[in-house]
């Protein structure tokens, strides 16, 4: 499991993010935090709290709620020096600063011959399951992952959380950080006790573009993001039930895929289920499939399968919602029919 | 000699509401120091942070999900 067992020190995914931009802070005068709410309120999800009442408000900035005026100046800054931590509230609010992100973020490098940077951490939070409705409920993995230029991950638990946040704010490159609400630790949005773990209080990275087998198993290989990952393991646990051994894949960066560690637990469990909470369509689990099949399709013993969220705008009513998201139950009739 | 682990009186301002633990920060045995943050409560959306008020071996007897009034032993410390 996620966890281990000597557990002094755990933390939710807010206050791991919190605590690797502090440290971060601290130890680089260059970075800076920006976005709504995330000043005196801590950020809304919790992953700016104590930011304020330490650094104060040249370093620790509320914005209007200006996406395109302010997403627009962290790649100004970022280009200028600086190292901005940049919110974008909601991921479903990329549309009218996305211009800023795929545009000047991801390719002034590349127009720049190298001769620019662009370091900057956009986290922006994912995800569904509390009825926030069609445009405060998407993951759109997919959306970021398919354009070039940018870095995009996502954890599934806090020693990931602080440690890909630390590993995000030092990397030259701009990396997209996506955060899933639910795992997130603010008791409103439910609560994932799994995402709740074992967190160091020293600084520390974790490798961007390195997925993590988080569960040994030989039957069947489940791969993940963020509350993917908790589907999967909890899936995993009864199917262990009936004596069927899964693997578990934390994919835990999107850009740059390990497709190697998906590619080798396949070829020995032969068989594959993708757990996606985004669209199902033109997407991560397309992506993850395609990734198998393309290298060598002899060790499938079974077509692979996937479980996302339908090709809808995600629904408000509760019920509709719930039977939209993928859960662990999904995922093992999807092993039934294999 | 247990110390009791309460929902501190003066957490939030209406006695009769009630909230619920949402995150365990410190396990079911771990060792804990004075001071140290192991638990988080919501009342309605506001998160409030419950910490160890001795040190010792903790155990808890109210989980994460439960439902609890302020004064309410959610653990012990030994």
């Amino acid at each position: 499991m996620l966890d281990q067992p000597i557990n002094e020190r755990r933390l939710t995914i807010a206050r791991a993010m919190a605590e690797a931009i502090q440290q971060e802070m601290q130890r680089d005068p260059t970075v800076f935090v920006m976005g709504e709410d995330i000043a005196g309120f801590g950020g809304i999800f919790g992953n700016t709290r104590g930011l304020f009442e330490e650094f104060g408000k040249e370093r620790v900035r509320d914005t209007p709620i200006s996406e395109t005026g302010f997403i627009s100046a962290a790649v100004g800054a970022a280009m200028d020096g600086m190292r901005p931590v940049v919110e974008l509230m909601f991921v479903d609010f990329f549309g009218v600063c996305f211009d800023a992100i795929y545009n000047q973020m991801a390719k002034n490098t590349y127009f720049a011959g190298g001769n620019a940077s662009v370091p900057m951490v956009l986290m922006t939070s994912t995800g569904g399951g509390y009825s926030d409705a069609g445009q405060h409920s998407q993951c759109l993995y997919g959306t970021f992952a398919h354009l070039p230029g940018m870095k995009v991950v996502s954890p599934s638990n806090a020693y990931d959380a602080k440690g890909l946040m630390t590993a995000a704010i030092r990397d030259d490159n701009p990396v997209v950080y996506m955060f899933h609400k639910r795992l997130q630790g603010m008791g409103w949005l439910g609560t994932e006790a799994g995402a709740t773990v074992n967190t160091p209080e020293e600084g520390y990275t974790v490798e961007i573009g390195k997925a993590k087998v988080v569960r040994a198993g030989t039957d069947v290989t489940l791969v993940g993001l963020a509350m993917g990952v908790h589907n999967a393991l909890k899936a995993a646990t009864k199917l262990a039930e009936d004596g069927i051994s899964a693997e578990v894949i934390d994919l835990v960066s999107l850009v740059p895929l390990d497709r190697e560690t998906v590619i080798n637990s396949v070829a020995k469990t032969g068989r594959l289920i993708v757990v996606d909470e985004d669209y199902h369509s033109y997407g991560v689990s397309g992506e993850i499939i395609a990734t198998v099949t393309e290298h060598d399709i002899s060790k499938l013993k079974a077509s692979p399968a996937r479980v996302t969220f339908p090709d809808v705008p995600i629904p408000y009513a509760k019920n509709m919602e719930q039977f939209c998201l993928p859960n662990p139950d999904k995922i093992i009739a999807a092993y039934r029919k294999m | 000699m247990a110390t009791e682990v309460k929902v501190p009186q003066d957490l939030w301002q209406d006695d009769d509401m009630e909230a619920v633990i949402t995150n365990w920060l410190a396990s079911d045995g771990a060792t804990v120091r004075k001071g140290a943050l192991i638990a988080e409560i919501m009342v309605e959306k506001s998160q409030f942070e419950v910490s160890a008020p001795a040190d010792g071996v903790l155990k808890i007897s109210k989980q994460t999900d439960d439902i609890v009034r302020k004064g309410d032993v959610i653990g012990q410390i030994t």
